[in-house]
């Protein structure tokens, strides 16, 4: 029976289907719906939720009441929270700087041939590869203040006479996150990037070679320009992901010495769970959130107009 | 597990009206409904015996005599908190969940009150310590089960405070402060962690402030941190850490100090017992420069005194039952069950004395006769303030320790902050939770 | 390759790769001899006489066994390797859909819905996890890996839909529309015709979805409780880190044994990685 009746209804069933999937509108709508309904519930909920939360006095099992925006006031006047954010903008633009930078390098040279390539280029991805958490316990203990293998390498090669302080002095444990962050960073970049300089032509470099520009020149005129959407691609991932950064401060200094490694993550974990003000903890979430838009759009219209040129 | 009809249910619950001692009398497991299942969230334990202890021993047994199923589990201590804060916000998780310090103060809003299984056992054993209540009792009723004690007390290298002209441990900051500058000279300084940490970091920082008079409110809870005791307890502090300290302290969490201590790097420092009980565990791992095993050179010693008296806080846990909990009854009755004499002084000896309990009456107990090193552990209970004083150890208190103010105050001075800007920068902290 | 003499190979080439080399993999040579170092070793300060923190010479097995026999190091391994995959796999699916929506079909509201998903990706995750976790346990999906499955395409979705919409955009209208002229729908066309295209981007999305799910920490800490439940990260810290007793041995070697199954993967797919991120960018 069942078997009939399909029979019969098959071959007319697709083809209302097809015809409502031939119209682009159809289409689109049915493509996005698994998309939409995830990011709807998992996403746009929560953050709604989060944004209510904000502007209440709740704090972990209390609901509490509307506040309108006390909360932003709170942090506006706080000392520790225009820490955090100084941090993050310089932890995010010099790591950036210096990911770019040794990353563009990295690919550079990735881009020869030389014997070895497949397995260097494997290679050098696993900083990237391994779960953040534990590299980042692996550095810490690099760091130790009494282990530290890093003071036994410096000391025995004479560079320094008594122990470097990493985590323990404010700058230095800033360098110290910084260097971590650029570590897992790096292959990234390099790999990206090496993806960029695989498209530009080697003709084109050929044929400015033989003009007798030099290196440097090519580099600049040539190789760069074709480089910049890439690059700006990348750089925008990594912002986003740098600027919400959280692990690595969680587990190499917990926001110390003396709150002065606390970014924007850390301090709203601390202020939301450690002290279970969650909704002040939710305010300065959301308080990177223009920020972090305003960078990207500014970020998105360069590439627009990168690549239009 | 027993085959349950609802009035063999309803018998038992009859008996366990009785409490434990019935149940145990006469062998029978209570009936809950099959498939009852306690789920315990714990920290990750210093000493990891007693862990293993709970797993392969004691849990079965509590299966046995309950009739119900324990699901433990064991987080690193910095964890926790996610994991309630989540729980309590979505309305499930874990039964029964330790928490450190006054942390439960934090989520009375969410926990089912104790005080009928407080109340008993602090009958049977006599009154729980003060700064028991003050953390688990929030005035009215007991928002978590005390579960113990973590002492906080100094080890220190016996030989090296010998050799540093110090017979008996100092008494006060002014000779701890000579000893250490001698003993840092030859290259064994004092370690203390300043950083952001949950143990160590506070244990060290309330109490020394306390020791010098200044407190972070007054019994009205008006902020009083900024004055002149406090002002000379950081200028104290400055001079202190540069002349008797490890300078790496500041970056150090719970662990770094056990490790610098054991790998002898530092001569003293403020710590549970777990240094020591590591060394005894492996004795011929750790050999002092003289050859002789570290464990015989180590002793323990409470916190100097100040101009206003000797202080001491200690790390501190307990359990709360959150009210989302469908099985809140048979959590409370494997904490009965877990805090009975027998059942409790099993886990308490697997602790070599790094837990203390919460009540007077394990005062008495062989743990602390047998190793006269670990007795200074033995009062720990009763020597302690609790954060926020002289104010309540309330919700705000937790707040304060949470944000790590009173730490960062001297943390800023030993990394050259003057001390009356430091001690600013705490009081506008303060004001701003004090309100 | 270089011009010129020897001295500038070395120079310009193989001493900065050395570098690059040192400084990249350097730590992972730490995680190496730590995880085959005994425990006695790991004892000293940097300072102390006789110290050779980059050579053992009693290598020892005890931590790598430590972690299989005492800790459920497999099954973590097992699950993270699960929720990696199904997450990645219905992210590709969403990603590729999205992505090719909105970048070759008209209809209104494209753009704006295109930006949409893409900010998505700029909501912190400290601010998510709490109601998140509220949502969980409205679905009863707490300590199960369907959590994880279900949550971590939200911040995997708006990177493989934005690469794929670049990628889709580079290829050209006309093979769509000769095939469309052959008979085909625009259902097929896209599923026989454009997908195929574009499979290097979807590798190289994917690699990289994998890569995010395989490292997530904060998600997986908050919604798993069972042991063996567990993912990597969140099972290897949370068994191996307490106070004075040294797990760095095991943890090291759960680092290690946690990353390489993923790099033996990416050594495979390193290539077409390159090769579809290169796709994407064009566009």
């Amino acid at each position: 029976m069942v078997v009939a009746e399909t029979q019969v209804y098959m071959p007319q069933a697709p083809r209302t289907r097809q015809r409502l999937l031939e119209d682009e509108r159809w289409l689109a709508f049915v493509l996005l719906v698994p998309t939409m309904v995830l990011l709807g519930m998992f996403i746009a909920y929560p953050f709604v939720r989060g944004i209510l939360l904000s502007v209440t006095n709740s704090r972990v099992g209390v609901p509490g009441d509307f506040v309108g925006l006390a909360n932003y006031y709170k942090i506006w006047n706080d000392g520790i929270f225009h820490t955090s954010v100084y941090n993050t903008f310089l932890y995010t633009g010099v790591t950036t700087v210096f990911k770019l930078a040794l990353g563009l390098w990295l690919a550079l040279l990735l881009n020869r041939n030389f014997r070895g390539k497949a397995f260097t280029r494997a290679f050098i991805l696993l900083p990237f590869i391994i779960p953040t958490v534990l590299s980042t316990f692996a550095w810490k203990w690099m760091f130790d203040p009494t282990f530290s293998v890093l003071n036994w390498l410096f000391y025995h090669l004479n560079l320094i006479s008594g122990r470097i302080n990493w985590l323990g002095d404010p700058d230095l444990a800033m360098i110290s996150i910084i260097v971590v962050n650029v570590w897992r960073g790096v292959p990234f970049f390099a790999i990206s990037l090496l993806a960029g300089l695989q498209t530009i032509s080697p003709e084109l470099n050929e044929a400015a070679a033989i003009d007798g520009a030099k290196p440097r020149q090519r580099f600049w005129y040539i190789t760069w320009p074709l480089l910049l959407p890439v690059t700006m691609v990348v750089v925008l991932f990594s912002i986003i992901q740098t600027f919400a950064d959280f692990q690595i401060v969680y587990v190499m200094t917990g926001g110390g010495p003396a709150n002065a490694t606390h970014l924007f993550a850390t301090y709203a974990y601390q202020i939301g769970v450690g002290t279970g003000l969650l909704s002040e903890g939710a305010a300065i979430s959301l308080a990177m959130f223009p920020i972090l838009f305003l960078v990207v759009i500014v970020q998105l219209l360069y590439i627009r107009r990168v690549e239009v040129r | 597990m027993m085959k349950v009809t609802r009035r063999n249910v309803l018998k038992s619950s009859t008996a366990l009206v009785g409490g434990m001692a019935g149940i145990l009398a006469t062998g029978r497991a209570p009936a809950f409904a099959q498939g009852t299942t306690v789920h315990w969230l714990r920290w990750n334990d210093f000493v990891p015996a007693s862990d293993t202890l709970l797993r392969r021993e004691m849990l079965p047994e509590a299966e046995k005599a309950l009739g119900v199923k324990i699901n433990f589990e064991t987080v690193n201590a910095n964890d926790l908190q996610p994991r309630i804060t989540s729980a309590i916000q979505s309305g499930s998780g874990p039964d029964l969940i330790m928490l450190n310090n006054n942390h439960p103060q934090l989520y009375a809003a969410s926990c089912v009150d104790m005080t009928d299984v407080v109340e008993p056992l602090a009958k049977a054993e006599g009154a729980h310590y003060a700064l028991v209540q003050a953390n688990s009792n929030d005035g009215k009723k007991w928002i978590s089960m005390p579960w113990a004690i973590i002492g906080g007390m100094i080890a220190y290298r016996k030989s090296w405070f010998e050799e540093a002209g110090a017979s008996s441990f100092p008494d006060t900051w002014e000779k701890y402060r000579e000893v250490g500058k001698a003993l840092k000279a030859k290259g064994r300084p004092i370690g203390q962690t300043l950083g952001h940490t949950f143990g160590d970091a506070p244990t060290f920082a309330y109490p020394y402030l306390w020791s010098w008079g200044g407190k972070e409110v007054d019994e009205s809870g008006k902020v009083v941190i900024n004055s002149k005791e406090t002002v000379d307890s950081v200028k104290f502090m400055t001079g202190f850490w540069k002349d008797a300290h490890d300078e790496g302290g500041l970056a150090w969490d719970d662990t770094n100090n056990n490790r610098a201590f054991l790998s002898q790097t530092i001569s003293a420092t403020l710590n549970g017992a777990s240094i020591y009980i590591e060394s005894l565990r492996n004795p011929d791992r750790y050999i002092s420069e003289k050859g002789a095993q570290l464990k015989t050179d180590i002793l323990h010693a409470a916190l100097p005194k100040g101009p206003a008296g000797q202080f001491s806080m200690h790390t501190y846990h307990s359990h709360v039952l959150p009210t989302y909990s469908k099985n809140a009854k048979a959590a409370k009755d494997f904490l009965r069950w877990a805090h009975s004499k027998p059942v409790y002084e099993k886990w308490f000896v697997s602790q070599k004395g790094f837990a203390t309990p919460c009540t007077p009456e394990w005062e008495k107990h062989k743990v602390w006769t047998e190793d006269p090193v670990m007795e200074p552990y033995k009062i720990a209970g009763r020597l302690a303030r609790t954060p926020g004083f002289a104010g309540p150890a309330d919700a705000k208190a937790a707040e304060v320790l949470s944000k790590y103010i009173v730490t960062d105050m001297y943390a800023k001075a030993a990394q050259g902050m003057p001390a009356e800007d430091a001690v600013k920068w705490a009081e506008s902290e303060l004001k701003k939770i004090y309100v | 390759m270089i011009e010129g003499a020897i001295w500038r190979k070395w120079a310009f080439f193989y001493l900065p790769m050395a570098l690059f080399l040192l400084f990249l993999l350097f730590p992972f040579y730490w995680m190496v001899i730590t995880s085959v170092r005994p425990d006695g070793e790991l004892y000293r300060p940097w300072n102390s006489v006789n110290y050779n923190p980059f050579w053992t010479w009693n290598p020892t097995w005890d931590h790598v066994r430590y972690l299989f026999e005492e800790t459920l190091f497999a099954a973590w391994l097992w699950n993270t390797m699960f929720i990696a995959l199904v997450s990645t796999a219905i992210s590709l699916v969403c990603g590729v859909f999205a992505g090719y929506a909105l970048s070759r079909l008209n209809f209104p509201f494209a753009g704006s819905l295109g930006t949409g998903i893409f900010i998505t990706y700029l909501v912190p995750q400290t601010l998510l996890f709490i109601p998140l976790a509220e949502i969980i346990r409205n679905y009863r999906l707490g300590d199960t890996p369907w959590s994880l499955i279900l949550t971590y395409p939200t911040f995997l979705i708006p990177f493989c839909t934005w690469l794929m919409m670049g990628y889709f955009k580079a290829v050209p209208k006309e093979l769509e529309e000769c095939a469309r002229i052959d008979g085909a729908s625009r259902w097929q066309a896209m599923l026989y015709i454009v997908i195929p295209v574009a499979i290097p981007g979807i590798l190289s999305a994917g690699i990289f979805a994998f890569t995010l799910s395989w490292n997530e920490f904060i998600y997986a800490l908050v919604f798993l409780s069972s042991p063996e439940q567990k993912t990597v990260p969140v099972g290897v810290t949370s068994e191996l880190i307490r106070g004075d007793v040294f797990f760095w041995g095991p943890l090291m070697a759960g680092a290690l044994l946690g990353s390489i199954p993923v790099a033996i993967a990416y050594s495979f797919f390193v290539e077409h990685y390159v090769a579809g991120l290169t796709g994407s960018v064009k566009g």
